[in-house]
């Protein structure tokens, strides 16, 4: 406890200095900017504005990308509450009953109540990452490369079950992600691996590079082709701060949506996303009055928006103690990680100490940031919903152009982008949701180093796997979840879930 | 998903064209990538090769690949919808000329000098801004102006990348 305190205090001591103040503040503004807009979501965010954190040194870009991230998720659900569009999956079910909210003119006290809920969900959130982080890398640091290699499947495995549409299709992508890592130069032998003999490749695909293709272009293109209607609330937002009744009504919620977003968002692979459909469903079973729901009942906000953001801020933990990330932002987390010449894992807390703990306290303040940014905000947001997607997206454009340019400084590279823009317009065109790909592309590298030293310490024997107790455990749980997915009966509620 | 006896008694047929494409895609990118990494050798398991995992991946995406259009066969789904190629063309070629003009390029007789985001900037947001079925020529031009002058602020006096404003003009 003691420890966990001084730890805090030592985070506290870094994420308070002036200029992480001020990254921390610019992070959220920005994140939120962009986030509010509508078709794009965080990971589209967090892509774009990769660049602007490459002249930082590492703790304030971490701060300042961590900031645009649950910037970028508040800015969601204020779309989902005021447009009725949900930016990303985890904002669909805020648009259920935070929109009827918005038709019954009261938009205020639906964008109050889930600031508030998020802000009480990142409060809970921090310090559950606190409390764990330092356990947890104990842990990982008993792992051997089978185990890592066993969890890293393990989390493939949750990415596959969780994803949105046909299990089939998302296997596909986390193969065609692994697949994809292996172009480049392979480490041990130094051998160039598919690479067409062109020498741009022989770093391998850069991170970047597919990030901002397939979340920036492709994503643009898809917007193009469907025009969106539009449904901007007309009537007055009305007053922000819900009233006793309404906290009343939505404490129990938003405290039982914390613990469920917060447990579910550990799970790697993903789990964040179930957080709010989980709290939502069961809201609807506590509720007396359960035909309440979908018409604008406050626990349908409350609830989901909480989960929503625990389970957003859980899904560091096994990012910051074991170096994998649990889905596709994480990921993007580890490419910008990586440019800064950090290598995520359980050496960061040992290593940089400063680092951890202050990015774990900046959370914190960027929670309290958002909740005094958005409310006095709202107007602004309101405004910018009215600018047309016909002007947002040759700013995404360019935005994204000067972003990939200055990665390396090579104008190639904005081309190959271009090509990965069309490579992910025709995955989209084919049915494919392209985030497990990012997810797989970034383990892909770790798994094989962990893979060849897994097998090099066993002489060859596939049996290491198996015999080793936690990796067997981490199989065998990966084998238990696949498999519950593909039973007849558990594949019809997941569709249940995921189109309700 | 699942057919009616009447629809199952039809036989196979191709019940879903975007699967089905799907599948072959996924195919035809394991053939690629089998064919790059044939002579990598495979090496074995205790000592991998260069070429095991990417022969062993594109193997996996193979058999995914023929799983999906075999069930494309089975099961009902999407048709394959029409691309969009003024959004193609416009937006992605958008990104192609910046990557062409920012530091300039010589690809033999075509020579292009180093025009700087002062030019490359406008050139992108009005291209792709053609993209757009309800485009204005005027509106966004002004707005190309202003963004290129917004991000030349943010990005080479703010942030203090390295990016050439207009070299031709300016010398920087």
């Amino acid at each position: 406890m003691s420890e966990m305190l001084a730890h805090l205090s030592l985070g506290f001591g870094v994420a308070l200095t002036l200029k992480n103040i001020a990254l921390c503040f610019v992070g959220c503004l920005v994140g939120t900017l962009i986030g509010v807009l509508p078709g794009v979501g965080p990971v589209a965010t967090i892509a774009m504005l990769l660049p602007i954190t490459f002249g930082l040194d590492p703790v304030g870009a971490l701060i300042m990308l961590a900031g645009i991230y649950y910037g970028a998720q508040y800015g969601g659900s204020t779309t989902a509450i005021l447009v009725n569009i949900p930016g990303e999956a985890t904002a669909v079910v805020t648009t259920l009953d935070g929109h009827q909210m918005a038709k019954q003119g009261r938009a205020g006290v639906a964008l109050g109540t889930a600031a508030i809920g998020s802000f009480v969900a990142g409060c809970v959130a921090t310090v559950i990452i606190a409390a764990l982080g330092a356990p947890l890398t104990k842990l990982a640091l008993l792992f051997g490369p089978a185990e890592y290699f066993s969890l890293m499947v393990m989390g493939l495995c949750f990415a596959v079950v969780l994803a949105r549409g046909s299990i089939l299709k998302a296997f596909c992508m986390i193969m065609l992600g692994l697949l994809l890592s292996t172009v480049g130069t392979d480490l041990e032998t130094g051998q160039e691996r598919m690479t067409f003999g062109f020498p741009p490749l022989s770093d391998g695909v850069d991170f970047a590079v597919l990030a901002m293709g397939v979340f920036g272009f492709a994503e643009v293109l898809r917007n193009l082709e469907t025009p969106e209607a539009r449904d901007v609330v007309k009537s007055k937002i009305g007053r922000l701060l819900p009233d006793w009744n309404d906290i009343k009504q939505s404490a129990a919620p938003c405290l039982r949506g914390t613990f469920i977003g917060g447990i579910l968002g550990i799970l790697p692979g993903n789990g964040a996303v179930l957080g709010p459909f989980a709290s939502y469903t069961i809201e609807k079973k506590l509720a007396k009055d359960p035909s309440r729901f979908g018409k604008g009942a406050i626990e349908g906000v409350a609830g989901p928006e909480s989960a929503n953001n625990a389970g957003a801020q859980t899904a560091f933990i096994p990012l910051l103690t074991l170096g994998i990330p649990p889905n596709a932002v994480m990921a993007l987390m580890v490419g910008a990680m990586t440019i800064h010449g950090i290598i995520p894992g359980p050496q960061v807390m040992t290593k940089n100490p400063d680092l951890f703990w202050g990015m774990i306290a900046s959370m914190w303040i960027g929670n309290l940031m958002l909740l005094i940014i958005n409310l006095p905000l709202v107007g602004v947001w309101v405004k910018l919903l009215q600018v047309p997607y016909r002007l947002m997206f040759p700013a995404i454009l360019i935005f994204c152009s000067i972003g990939i340019y200055s990665v390396n400084n090579q104008p190639v590279d904005v081309a190959f982008t271009a090509l990965f823009g069309l490579f992910g317009y025709l995955l989209i065109k084919l049915g494919f949701e392209p985030a497990p790909m990012l997810l797989g592309f970034v383990l892909g590298k770790l798994m094989e180093e962990k893979l060849r030293q897994a097998l090099i310490i066993s002489r060859g024997s596939f049996m290491t796997f198996l015999e080793r107790p936690i990796s067997a455990g981490l199989l065998l749980v990966a084998v238990i979840i696949l498999v519950i997915a593909l039973l007849p009966s558990m594949s019809k509620k997941r569709d249940e879930v995921f189109t309700e | 998903m699942s057919l009616n006896k009447i629809e199952a008694a039809r036989g196979w047929r191709v019940r879903s064209t975007q699967d089905l494409a799907a599948g072959l895609f996924m195919i035809a990118l394991a053939g690629l990538a089998l064919l790059l990494s044939s002579d990598l050798p495979t090496g074995t398991l205790r000592q991998i090769g260069p070429g095991m995992l990417p022969k062993a991946f594109a193997w996996i995406c193979a058999g995914l690949g023929a799983m999906l259009a075999f069930n494309s066969l089975r099961y009902n789904g999407e048709k394959l919808a029409g691309w969009s190629w003024r959004g193609v063309i416009f937006v992605l070629g958008a990104a192609v000329v910046f990557g062409l003009t920012i530091r300039g390029f010589e690809i033999g007789p075509l020579k292009v000098p180093q025009l700087g985001m002062l030019v490359s900037g406008p050139l992108v947001v009005i291209i792709s801004g053609l993209a757009a079925e309800d485009v204005k020529i005027k509106e966004i031009v002004i707005f190309a102006i202003a963004m290129t002058i917004g991000c030349a602020l943010m990005f080479k006096y703010a942030l203090g990348l390295p990016i050439p404003l207009a070299p031709w003009l300016l010398g920087i």
